[in-house]
């Protein structure tokens, strides 16, 4: 009898914690499920980078020549160095440095159309890190180990915007110890060299702000893309360019209602993308999409179809929990496959995207502020420290790098 | 002795229960650590994920309104008391309980052209709005206007929550119904590149609708037409224009100043018909060959012919003869309201 | 790592089993405080029990991370995956048709692939287009489903948080444009997402006819008679829709009905934001409304009938409701201007020339309905009684007269700077007769037979050439097209 007072009492308890739990669950989910810790870092005090003076031909120049260059999307190269100008973390004196950082904007180099076409940066790279070497002692302690680049071009340091051609290259011999800044990231990639931090493309802060709409706007766009599907001019055969999966999503939805995909591009573009539950995100030239930190910003998840794709400070954002991810091959099923997400679960993706750490960490706003880009950026290079005592070279031991390695047209000087 | 037995024997019964209730307490835990907790980890992924065929569990909010009883309190004074019913079922608060069944119905697609020029156009838009809002999904609501630096349409639209495409063009007009014309063709070829299948129908913005009018757009195979009144104002006489019908079956038009020698025949008004869309581009499957719509600038004409060529695909609304007017149009003095 | 861990929490309970074991042992053998060496032993009982449950909840935890944690880094991925490839397994891809000229540049380009564990393959890919063309319906179904529910979750999250009902006062008649008004106010109605009770005010007495037309809604709806004929004078017809007004008020006095008051003429026009605004009355509150007045000769000679045009951004539309000053403060009242229509307005219905509102309309007033309550408790004494109204003889223009202090008037959106609701008063002429129920019966003359229907972009059939130029266009809604058409059906 006793036993099963006792019994009863316990299941009553059990029963209650449960329903506490339960209804902590629901109420705090917001808060427990943030992009974490990680995100609200202050890089401040645990890093100290040292920046290289360098003739203004390799940046401000450069910029003079073409003001377009602080506007595409590479532009994180120049608010980058902005940034650390007057960051808290720069230090003048290199002996108590931890990182070394090289101001040098390979992108700014603009065609006519003010496309970015990276031919002409490997050559300036290499110039410039032949300056670093010879005026200063700090490269050739490590051959570059405990130097950091931007380098946010498509396929990285590989300088090519096809990707054949930047894995026939690789990595520019010059930067294989360099810990790399950029935006491409994809796994098992030549382009990506292991401890590479990936970071979000620029997309301009003060114009996303200005096309906020109030929050309660009734998302009324099952999933929206806007761009291109076939790049007629630099892909006439058709197939490379985002490796079909772009044409796959024209082909098998332009007529689904639910799909509101154009090759448009309307002047409510952002406004939309708030009014919408998914955003397409697919690859293009390269796995990266400038809508990645477009759907952040505006709250709408994101559907990622980009195999293997590295995202933007993966070890600080749960991109699973947020994104969708749909691989290339499933493109044909994407339908079927946003369709059967239970409404519980995309209710949750948004309570995530509606972290403003998240968004923070996806832009580089003028002033920079706390949890930016940029402090994420910092934040990865002080999580590699301290550094490994194997980075530094032995006095008079043999050379890693080696200087006449790459492309003849790579060593001309410019 | 005996005591030290009786004891000892007291202690194993005490034993025997204590580990009995710490072994329940532990298999209770046990399968407490199975149910889900609302930290992000790996476990609350996986619950997440797999109770995908769970119904929301958040209750709605607003609550059915029962009247019944204050009603019946009054029916006495005003006999006509009408007992409140459940919304209908496309209000989203009821639906989500009794789901999952899910009925597909056929895609609606309405045509709104607007024109700038057009003085309630603001007014009529969020009225005709509120209209499509309660009409059961699917609906795609194509609004049509001139590219221009105002963004009055696109705030209006954002606010309503209906799926809608709003398309813009660049051209400009002197003549509004030149202007509607193309705004009507600006629909059709964004129909036609997409591939859109459903009943396309030209909802002007002085259009007001019954909404079982939408229910019989969905009937309609291939082609539909039906009567609409048209009310002027400070007028006497009430026009009603459209088809005759025995049963579904269309035997004649009744349109106006028929008799009228100056006029050319008046021809069915645009909102007074809807059509399958996809004779607009799956020719073949109506028996067209394919090349004729190539060289057609104009998809109407295409619709037409499609008709003419066997009107007993034709089918009158509402199937009783159409003989119930479901669709009023105000007539505004020109320069008021649009098409 | 793991392992240890386990190992460690299995020490951990068997000590605390050891600890718990010795608790009663203890208590037993000191026998002499009996009843508080029970209770501690109770206590201790309780806890252990606790103790216990705790860690059999770690040790499923435990459990479960080994069992489940391993086989797959990323469980969360796991169903969309297996969902994708469900559907897969049910699909054939048809290949595009330039498979054979993909298979050597896929060769050609296999030397260079990226990364044996990657599944990305460098150079030519297939587009593939499966081979039903046509979103599935189910699936479409599925979407707005979701669509609602999110947009219902905003609601919950952005939208009134304790939302009152909302009570609607409508005086209507039976007339040709009833049904057009009615329903246009109906349909605003049926999407206010609050609690929603919708009084109907019939002069004439309840006719079945505005039965049938409010029954569709759906809403709790009071459908009253009122005696009285609306008369033809639209001086006269405004007055006695503010006696039915005052009725309406009535009835939520006697029933007691909690909640907002508003007045929705079945002419008024509603943005949704409205009846989001009108949340925030706290007793009486002000709204602007926008008079889409106009003279309505329809047809040719009007071209400026409708006056100032409306063009929200420029206020062009003439305003009536609340003025505040630049603190947002009520100072008065804008209200319509009709010093240049003297002579020239409506004074029956069916009149051709404009019809002006009242000096300041109904529909721009918000109540809260306790005021009219009989006995609420905390009504501000600057508030008449009801029935004090019922007794003066004067014409009752608006709810201000319910007031003893106007200035207490809370002046709703942005302090009236923007307009959600709009008056357009458009009638037939009282002698306008309409189908009842907008049933046609009998049926309509045939005037064209069906084998020759009418088409809006036919080309006209009787050689009036000049004509089809200027005089037709006005009349075709297809001109533009119909030139064109000619010409290429000239041309085939």
């Amino acid at each position: 009898m006793r036993t099963w007072v006792w019994v009863f009492s316990v299941l009553v308890v059990y029963g209650f914690v449960l329903r506490i739990s339960a209804d902590q669950k629901a109420r705090t989910e917001r808060i427990s499920g943030s992009a974490g810790d990680v995100l609200e870092d202050n890089p401040v005090g645990r890093l100290k980078v040292y920046i290289y003076e360098l003739p203004s031909k390799y940046n401000k120049k450069l910029l003079q020549k073409d003001p377009r260059c602080l506007n595409h999307m590479f532009a994180a190269e120049i608010y980058m160095h902005r940034f650390l100008l007057s960051s808290p973390v720069r230090t003048l004196n290199p002996e108590e440095a931890d990182w070394f950082y090289t101001p040098i904007y390979t992108t700014c180099d603009l065609t006519p159309t003010g496309l970015p076409l990276p031919f002409k940066s490997p050559r300036m790279m290499r110039s410039a890190v032949q300056l670093i070497s010879s005026s200063r002692p700090y490269w050739n302690r490590t051959e570059g180990a405990d130097h950091f680049f931007v380098v946010p071009h498509d396929f990285g340091a590989c300088f090519h915007y096809q990707e054949e051609k930047a894995i026939e290259r690789g990595i520019l011999p010059l930067l294989q110890r360099a810990t790399l800044v950029q935006t491409f990231g994809q796994r098992n990639h030549v382009c990506l060299n292991e401890g590479s931090i990936t970071i979000p493309p620029y997309a301009p802060p003060q114009k996303m702000q200005a096309h906020l709409i109030p929050q309660e706007t009734p998302r009324s766009i099952f999933v929206y893309f806007r761009g291109l599907f076939y790049d007629v001019n630099n892909d006439p055969e058709g197939g490379y360019y985002a490796r079909g999966a772009r044409a796959a999503v024209w082909e098998n939805f332009k007529d689904n209602p639910l799909f509101d995909i154009s090759t448009d591009h309307p002047t409510t573009y952002y406004e939309d993308m708030q009014r919408a539950i998914f955003c397409l995100c697919p690859l293009g030239w390269a796995p990266w999409s400038p809508r990645l930190v477009e759907a952040v910003v505006f709250g709408c998840i994101p559907v990622i179809i980009a195999d293997d794709i590295v995202l933007p400070f993966a070890d600080a954002i749960p991109w699973e929990e947020i994104g969708v991810f749909v691989a290339e091959e499933d493109v044909p099923n994407l339908d079927t496959i946003l369709t059967s997400i239970p409404p519980e679960v995309i209710l949750r993706k948004q309570r995530l995207l509606a972290n403003p750490s998240m968004k923070r960490a996806m832009l580089f706003p003028q002033p920079a502020q706390a949890g930016d880009a940029f402090h994420q950026i910092l934040n990865g290079l002080a999580r590699k420290l301290p550094h490994d005592k194997t980075i530094y070279m032995k006095k008079h031991g043999p050379k890693i790098l080696n200087w006449t390695a790459g492309p003849v047209g790579d060593l001309k000087p410019w | 002795m005996m005591g030290s037995m009786e004891r000892s024997k007291k202690k194993v019964q005490l034993w025997k229960k204590a580990i009995f209730h710490f072994s329940l307490c532990f298999v209770m835990g046990f399968f407490t650590g199975f149910a889900p907790t609302g930290k992000a980890s790996v476990f609350s992924n996986h619950f997440a994920s797999s109770n995908i065929s769970e119904p929301s569990s958040s209750k709605p909010i607003e609550t059915l309104p029962q009247a019944a009883n204050v009603n019946r309190s009054l029916i006495a004074q005003a006999p006509a008391a009408i007992p409140a019913r459940p919304k209908q079922p496309e209000n989203t608060e009821i639906e989500e309980e009794k789901e999952p069944k899910l009925t597909p119905r056929r895609l609606l697609i309405v045509v709104t052209p607007t024109s700038a020029k057009d003085q309630l156009r603001g007014v009529l838009l969020r009225k005709m709005a509120n209209t499509l809002r309660l009409v059961a999904p699917p609906l795609l609501w194509i609004v049509v206007e001139p590219q221009t630096d105002s963004n009055q349409v696109s705030e209006i639209l954002r606010k309503t929550g209906i799926m809608y495409r709003h398309l813009v063009f660049n051209k400009n007009f002197t003549d509004t119904e030149a202007e509607m014309d193309h705004q009507r063709n600006v629909a059709l070829k964004h129909i036609e590149h997409h591939r859109l299948s459903g009943i396309l129908h030209f909802a002007g913005l002085s259009n007001v609708y019954d909404l079982g009018f939408f229910d019989q757009l969905r009937e309609i195979e291939v082609f539909g037409a039906w009567p609409m009144a048209l009310l002027s104002a400070n007028q006497k006489r009430v026009k009603i224009e459209g088809p005759v019908c025995d049963s579904s079956q269309v035997i004649g038009w009744h349109l106006r100043k028929m008799n009228n020698e100056s006029d050319t025949r008046p021809p069915i008004h645009i909102s007074s018909f809807g059509f399958n869309s996809s004779i607009l581009w799956d020719p073949e499957r109506w028996g067209r060959p394919s090349a004729v719509q190539k060289y057609s600038q104009n998809s109407m004409r295409f619709v037409k012919q499609v008709v003419l060529e066997d009107e007993t695909k034709l089918k009158g609304i509402p199937p009783e003869d159409c003989s119930k007017i479901i669709l009023w149009r105000l007539q505004l003095p020109r320069g008021t309201a649009s098409n | 790592m793991k392992f240890s861990a386990w190992q460690q929490s299995y020490a951990n309970k068997r000590s605390s089993s050891f600890r718990a074991s010795s608790g009663p042992l203890d208590s037993s053998s000191d026998g002499s405080i009996k009843s508080a060496s029970a209770i501690f032993w109770l206590i201790l009982h309780g806890l252990c029990c606790l103790i216990s449950l705790v860690l059999g909840f770690r040790f499923s935890r435990l459990v479960f991370f080994l069992l489940f944690s391993s086989p797959a880094a990323n469980i969360y991925t796991a169903p969309f995956r297996s969902a994708s490839e469900l559907a897969q397994t049910l699909t054939l891809y048809s290949t595009p048709a330039s498979t054979n000229i993909e298979l050597p540049a896929a060769n050609r380009t296999a030397g260079i692939t990226a990364s044996p564990n990657s599944r990305v393959v460098v150079g030519r890919h297939g587009i593939r287009i499966r081979p039903w063309p046509h979103p599935n319906p189910v699936e479409v179904m599925q979407a707005h489903r979701i669509i609602e529910r999110v947009q219902k979750e905003q609601r919950l999250q952005f939208g009134v948080k304790h939302p009152r009902t909302v009570i609607v006062v409508t005086p209507t008649y039976v007339r040709t444009f009833q049904a057009l008004h009615l329903t246009g106010v109906m349909h605003s109605l049926m999407n206010v997402p609050y609690d929603l009770v919708w009084i109907v005010v019939e002069a004439g007495g309840a006719t079945n006819e505005t039965a049938s037309i409010i029954a569709k809604s759906g809403l709790r709806t009071f459908h009253v008679g009122f005696r009285q004929r609306m008369p033809n004078l639209w001086a006269e017809r405004h007055r006695l829709e503010a006696r039915m007004r005052l009725h309406a008020l009535r009835i939520v006095r006697e029933k007691k009905l909690d909640g907002i008051v508003m007045f929705a003429d079945d002419s008024n026009m509603h943005s949704m934001e409205l009846f989001d605004e009108i949340q925030n009355v706290k007793w009486v509150g002000a709204l602007s409304v926008g008079i889409l007045a106009h003279s309505s000769q329809t047809g040719e000679e009007s071209s400026a009938s409708v006056i100032p045009k409306e063009d929200e951004e420029n206020r062009a539309v003439p305003v009536q409701g609340p003025a505040c000053n630049s603190s947002n403060q009520l100072v008065g009242w804008h209200t319509f201007n009709s010093l240049p229509y003297v002579g020239k307005s409506a004074t029956y219905i069916g009149d051709r020339e404009i019809v002006l509102p009242r000096k300041l309309e109904w529909a721009g007033f918000v109540l809260n309905s306790q005021l009219l309550w009989k006995d609420a408790e905390d009504r501000p004494e600057w508030v008449k009684d009801l029935d004090t109204l019922d007794h003066a003889d004067e014409d009752v223009e608006t709810p201000l007269s319910l007031l003893k202090d106007v200035s207490l008037v809370e002046p709703l959106g942005s302090c009236g700077r923007q307009i959600m609701l709009w008056w357009l008063r458009v009638e037939a002429r009282a002698d306008s007769k309409f189908p009842p129920g907008w049933i046609i019966d009998p049926p309509l003359e045939i005037t064209v037979p069906s084998k020759r229907t009418p088409w809006p972009d036919a080309p006209p059939e009787l050689p009036s050439n000049e004509k089809a130029v200027t005089g037709v266009q006005e009349h075709t809604l297809k001109h533009s097209s119909k030139t064109q058409t000619s010409r290429s059906k000239r041309s085939s």
